[in-house]
């Protein structure tokens, strides 16, 4: 359909590409061979049947609808419609196929499309974060891939070559990384590939049932109520507990035994299908994960339907974060995330941990033994060091207040004595205080950077400071009458993790002094992205 | 002001104070937002007035409280900040601090330097004035602004910093 029109080419036209075919017989790329063309090829002529399929899977329902249920006039009309959207992005393939050019060539990746205007698009090979390839049962089905080229920043990948094959996916895939090592000056061969860590069904069972969120919600409260054990007098709890059955039994006999069960059937039901979809999530999510390592770079594949691959020079890891939520904790479990400089996915499997992901579980004993495996240089730093002890009694404060206006607005809606509960639970707050103080703390070492917080959920960050970019040290009114202050390092990465690390109630001084240390020490290293 | 409370642990090197010029060059810039604030609340007080929406007295003491406030901003405010501005570059890191109420310390490893771009607007450049932006690769606080520096000092400033920072970068 385009064809037809004669294409305006700006003055330059770029290198005519030797048509070949498209599985990549343009030769085998050589490692040592960084100067002159490495590697060069077009999208695999299966991206039509792609767009097709992509097409109608974008429009199958609106079109079964109007198929079945459209009103009889109108429908020529809609159909008309139907096929507009059917046949123009096939076309946009078409045109795609016929005018996407890529190769390796001087140590860039230089891409070529567009028609009218003709776009080339040269990419660095030092630059490159990560190439993701990935695969959806279709793309499988007939052993094809996409693939993601991702430098740092920006919202979207730098190239997106929609479809190769996958034995030509991997071929671009080692000539980019072949091309970074030679780059690199080390001219030995590249490193056997070996396994850090392969998850197995039941881990990834176990990680969908302990990332139940209502799940967690039962663990606090269990755990909060052992807590209350602790302080709550026998007499006074059995008295509770006596008034609570009664109250129970009353509304039973009162609702009636079968509304009753009905009930508690429909909270379990509920309960038991999230956690089976939790389950299945995980499962069909991170199927077969595998977290590789040659060399300098790790690779991590999975995925039961759709197949992912990535792969990440460990340099790049811009911080790490241990995540423990409270049920993953009650077993001893943790989640490993990586902030890298690569561009924020926005699509929604990103967001579930596709992407920042290093191990979606595993045991918390295994984790220091993991380390080096990302941070090679990663030093013991020594102790944690722990913040100003006046944090408690500020934490404290701050949900005593929370506590105060819930029972205000409580007491203004019902007028009760009994409305007034919420202060009840100051106790748990200054007890949460208390257990998270406890484990609030940091590590300053000569190359690392750690810092850790939280009770109920915890997470720790381990920053090489040769990422740090800015060192900030923050004061509120509050910190000052109280002579503390917060200390921030921010770094490239981007905040799969949750803003960058920070530690708050930081004596004054001392926080000046490790702000001042860590720019220093960033100020002395190398900081390549 | 207790402007020692961030220096007290200080190395020799001294803050250095931003250009006393950028002073008025703040009044000029909080006169001008006074103005346009000060004449949509009046508009806004009109309206809901005539319409008997709110009292007038209501209104009025509303107005007047903005527009005191707006005149703290004016006469007080901008010598405050000042005074709370300082930067020093202390070997290869580059020192900023400001803040009244709620106080910042950047610190920026010049290493970590990417660009440097000076900026002047143009009642900035009338006066001689000059800012610099200095960015990095971070994501939270990419970038540290110097504001109100002398034209000419933030020439060499800005060559200064990249000579320092310049052996790095992405």
């Amino acid at each position: 359909m385009m064809e037809s029109e004669p294409p305006r080419l700006p003055p330059q036209l770029p290198p005519p590409i030797p048509q070949q075919a498209p599985d990549g017989s343009a030769g085998t790329p050589r490692p040592g061979f960084a100067e002159g063309l490495l590697l060069e090829g077009r999208l695999h002529p299966l991206t039509l049947i792609f767009a097709v399929w992509n097409t109608i899977k974008g429009i199958l329902i609106p079109l079964v609808v109007i198929m079945f249920f459209g009103r009889k006039r109108a429908e020529d009309l809609y159909f008309l419609f139907a096929m507009v959207f059917l046949v123009l992005p096939i076309g946009f393939a078409t045109v795609r196929y016929f005018t996407f050019t890529y190769r390796i060539q001087h140590g860039e990746l230089i891409t070529h499309h567009g028609v009218l205007g003709r776009t080339q698009r040269i990419i660095p090979l030092n630059r490159v974060q990560d190439i993701r390839i990935e695969q959806s049962l279709l793309h499988r089905l007939f052993r094809m891939a996409d693939v993601h080229v991702e430098t740092a920043g920006g919202k979207e990948p730098e190239a997106s070559l929609s479809v190769l094959s996958l034995v030509e996916a991997e071929r671009l895939r080692a000539a980019v990384f072949d091309v970074k090592r030679t780059a690199a000056a080390t001219a030995e061969a590249p490193p056997a590939r070996e396994i850090i860590r392969r998850l197995t069904v039941r881990e990834l069972v176990f990680a969908g049932l302990t990332s139940n969120q209502m799940a967690s919600a039962i663990a606090v409260l269990l755990v909060v109520w052992n807590l209350l054990d602790d302080f709550i007098s026998p007499e006074a709890y059995e008295r509770w507990v006596l008034r609570t059955t009664q109250a129970a039994t009353e509304w039973v006999t009162h609702v009636g035994q079968r509304a009753w069960i009905g009930f508690l059937i429909i909270t379990v039901a509920v309960l038991l299908v999230g956690m089976l979809f939790s389950v299945i999530g995980s499962v069909v999510m991170f199927y077969g994960f595998t977290l590789a390592r040659s060399g300098e770079d790790l690779h991590r594949s999975y995925g039961l339907f759709t197949r992912r691959s990535s792969s990440l020079p460990r340099r790049r890891i811009q911080v790490l974060k241990v995540e423990e939520t409270i049920l993953r904790r009650l077993f001893g479990l943790a989640t490993l995330r990586a902030d890298t400089a690569a561009s924020t996915g926005q699509e929604q499997h990103q967001n579930r941990g596709g992407r920042d992901m290093l191990l979606p579980i595993l045991r918390k004993t295994e984790l220091e033994g993991l380390l080096p495996n990302f941070f090679p240089d990663l030093d013991n730093g020594g102790d944690w060091r722990q913040v100003a002890r006046v944090a408690v009694r500020r934490g404290t404060f701050k949900g005593s207040l929370v506590c105060a206006i819930i029972a205000a607005i409580s007491y203004g809606i019902q007028r009760e004595w009994l409305a007034l509960w919420p202060l009840l639970l100051v106790p748990v707050v200054y007890l949460l205080n208390v257990m998270s103080f406890r484990y609030l703390g940091y590590v300053h070492g000569p190359k690392y950077f750690r810092t850790r917080r939280g009770w109920l959920r915890r997470s720790t960050h381990i920053v090489p400071i040769r990422n740090a970019q800015v060192v900030l040290v923050r004061q509120t009114p509050f910190d000052r009458r109280f002579k503390v202050a917060s200390v921030l390092v921010d770094t490239a990465g981007k905040s799969h993790t949750g803003g960058p690390p920070r530690i708050g109630n930081v004596p004054h001084e001392e926080a000046l002094e490790l702000a001042r240390a860590l720019a220093r020490q960033a100020a002395e290293t190398r900081f390549r992205i | 002001m207790d402007g020692e409370t961030l220096s007290q642990a200080t190395p020799p090197v001294l803050y250095q104070a931003l250009d006393p010029r950028v002073v008025k060059l703040w009044k000029i810039h909080s006169l001008i937002a006074s103005g346009v604030l000060l004449s949509v609340a009046g508009i806004a007080v009109l309206i809901l007035g005539f319409g008997r929406t709110a009292p007038w007295r209501w209104l009025a003491t509303a107005w007047l409280a903005l527009a005191a406030l707006r005149v703290y901003f004016l006469f007080w405010h901008q010598q405050r900040v000042y005074r709370n501005w300082g930067y020093r570059l202390d070997g290869r890191v580059l020192e900023t601090r400001h803040g009244i109420w709620w106080r910042q310390l950047q610190l920026l490893p010049l290493a970590r330097l990417q660009h440097v771009d000076l900026h002047s607007g143009p009642i900035e450049r009338s006066m001689g004035l000059a800012s610099l932006l200095l960015h990095t690769a971070g994501t939270h606080e990419a970038t540290i602004v110097i504001p109100g520096l002398d034209a000419n000092e933030a020439v060499r400033l800005r060559d200064h910093l990249v000579t320092v920072g310049g052996d790095d970068g992405v």
